[in-house]
């Protein structure tokens, strides 16, 4: 009781200390927001922003060392041009939201304060009582229900007062705190459902490109080259009699136009759902990659079950990906593969003893392997310290 | 030959039907799933299965499994499997039981059909048909390999060895004596400390096994 009310405070002064700050972000924000007619305004705005985003971020860590959970919020990046820039600030609610916190704040921190000082401030002052309860003459300028005339209505009210004062404040002021830092949580955490929109958003633009993608691929490859192919067939069957040398030519370079167009479905397909995930599954499919891999590879996979196919999917995409990588990047001559599924999550790591110092930014492929995660709301993670080892780590949540 | 054809989809059985009675086979049973499969071979003792990889009622690798599983019943009856993709995992599975008269080809390779015919036959005769693509999916691996230290002519005679060719056709389609052949195949042996072998079956597990184990 004593411990929590002592946090409490911690973290009731903390938030006394981060007024000012609000206060100072909120003007800066008014006035960009009113030089915003202006061009100067435009480019000064998204600054404004990244400090309120700053405030409340001091704010989430308050709030959140309380509940002793994190108060995590999802902001729209900020970046290109001016007006991108602008658009985006403005147009993500959490920049609403935290602006709603910053104003509100300047008026519940003073006020959650003032329970915690005046608890510990009446504490203070019962227990300094004896010191000079004598130096005013006795029984005045105290304000008590009784004079305090003697030495034992002292040694009496000094208990007395703590005690009350105690019962009274210890459940307060973790009461205030928890509720502040409720309020605090409610503003300042992006809300589950706006979360999941914007994964279900992410994730339907990756179904559309990858559709789109598709779509090229037999439109420009495979349906072009039937077309072809069936025009070399009319034609062959056209000269037949009178010229059988060329339709045999024709024939043949429909053949071996057909031929290309098998090779060219086998990677399409391959590029959807490698077959060989429908006929074996995970394991039996990270098998295959191991084994086709120019760096030799160990493989530790879990029976895994069925998983949804898109998860599978995933998980195998993303460890080829990253055998590409150890093969191109890493000069490793060793690469490990261990698969695992723990109730509800399926977690991927592919491990090599290359030279490591991985770079997320150098078009590795690694944004790519970390957007198929994210879509999934899964989790990526990389550790590739120079000189190696380097493990990627992927976590994908499967039901 | 005696052919039987395993393959769900009719109109791929009718065209493999249509190309080996055109080229004088005799195609004695056409089915569609694996149990049929094992009545089929039961009953008329084919010289060689044709057999799709995806059959009812999964559509995974039932023919892969059917396969291996005839053969134990019926050691060395050939079978040719074809797929519309190759793994090498399927590849190993098919040879693991050991005895010759095994092939594994890419559904393309049909449309060149006097290859498709050559390898059919040479599967009936205990012979060993291993897709191209296998053998590259073989030939990508492993840095500081001793197989690097090949000649590209070399690389193409071990191709050519492990998909399961003859030194004569060897000879054949790279255009040279059998005698060079002979020379390469020598030299790739000893570069790669595999005791000398014949050609033939054995030959092709031989180098398909040194490719794969390492």
């Amino acid at each position: 009781m004593v411990r929590r009310t002592v946090t409490a405070t911690g973290r009731l002064l903390l938030g006394l200390l981060l007024v000012p700050l609000c206060l100072l972000a909120i003007a800066v924000t008014f006035v960009t927001l009113v030089v915003s007619a202006t061009y100067l305004g435009l480019i000064l705005l998204p600054y404004a922003i990244r400090l309120n985003r700053g405030v409340a971020s001091l704010a989430r860590r308050n709030a959140g060392a309380w509940l002793g959970r994190p108060v995590t919020a999802s902001y729209h990046p900020i970046r290109g041009g001016i007006l991108t820039r602008v658009r985006v600030v403005m147009g993500d609610p959490q920049t609403w939201r935290d602006l709603a916190f910053l104003a509100q704040h300047v008026f519940t921190g003073p006020f959650g304060a003032i329970p915690a000082i005046a608890l510990w401030g009446a504490l203070g002052w019962a227990l300094s009582l004896p010191l000079w309860w004598d130096a005013f003459g006795p029984g005045r300028h105290i304000y008590l229900p009784w004079a305090l005339d003697s030495w034992w209505t002292v040694a009496l009210t000094v208990p007395l007062f703590m005690a009350v004062v105690a019962a009274v404040g210890f459940r307060i002021v973790p009461l205030v705190a928890e509720g502040l830092a409720q309020l605090a949580r409610s503003l300042l955490a992006t809300p589950q459902h706006v979360r999941l929109a914007e994964r279900v958003a992410e994730a339907l633009d990756a179904h559309g490109y990858e559709l789109r993608r598709i779509e090229r691929d037999l439109h420009d490859g495979a349906q072009a080259r039937l077309v072809s192919i069936a025009m070399r067939l009319g034609i062959a069957e056209r000269v037949l009699a009178t010229d059988p040398g060329k339709a045999a030519a024709l024939i043949t370079e429909a053949r071996l136009s057909t031929e290309e167009t098998m090779t060219e479905l086998r990677g399409i397909i391959r590029g959807m759902y490698p077959p060989i995930l429908a006929d074996r599954g995970l394991p039996g499919a990270v098998a295959a990659l191991a084994a086709r891999s120019p760096v030799p590879v160990e493989t530790e996979t879990d029976d895994v079950g069925r998983l949804p196919a898109a998860v599978e999917a995933a998980a195998y995409f993303v460890i080829a990906e990253a055998l590409t990588n150890v093969a191109r990047h890493s000069s490793a001559t060793k690469a490990t593969i261990v698969v695992r599924r723990t109730e509800n999550r399926l977690t991927a790591e592919v491990t090599d003893d290359g030279r490591g110092g991985a770079d997320e930014d150098g078009g590795s492929g690694l944004a790519g392997i970390r957007r198929r995660v994210s879509a999934f709301d899964g989790e990526t993670t990389l550790t590739s310290p120079r000189g190696g080892p380097t493990t990627l780590r992927v976590e994908l949540p499967c039901e | 030959m005696r052919v039987i054809i395993v393959e769900d989809s009719v109109l791929l059985a009718e065209g493999l039907t249509l190309l080996l009675t055109t080229e004088g086979h005799e195609v004695v049973a056409t089915v569609g799933t694996a149990e049929e499969f094992h009545e089929a071979v039961d009953e008329h003792r084919p010289d060689i299965a044709v057999v799709d990889i995806r059959l009812p009622p999964t559509f995974r690798d039932e023919g892969v499994r059917a396969a291996v599983e005839v053969r134990r019943v019926h050691p060395g009856q050939p079978i040719l499997v074809l797929s519309q993709y190759v793994e090498q995992t399927y590849a190993t599975e098919l040879l693991a039981g050991g005895g010759g008269g095994i092939g594994y080809l890419l559904k393309d390779r049909v449309a060149r059909v006097s290859e498709f015919v050559d390898a059919l036959e040479r599967v009936a005769k205990g012979g060993t048909a291993m897709d191209p693509e296998v053998i590259a999916q073989l030939l990508v691996r492993r840095h500081a390999h001793p197989i690097d230290s090949l000649t590209p002519r070399e690389r193409e005679v071990l191709s050519l060895m492990a998909e399961g060719h003859s030194n004569t056709d060897i000879a054949a389609s790279l255009v040279v004596t059998e005698r060079a052949v002979h020379k390469h195949v020598g030299n790739i042996f000893a570069k790669l400390g595999l005791p000398p072998s014949d050609s033939g079956h054995r030959r092709v597990l031989a180098v398909l096994a040194y490719l794969s184990g390492v």
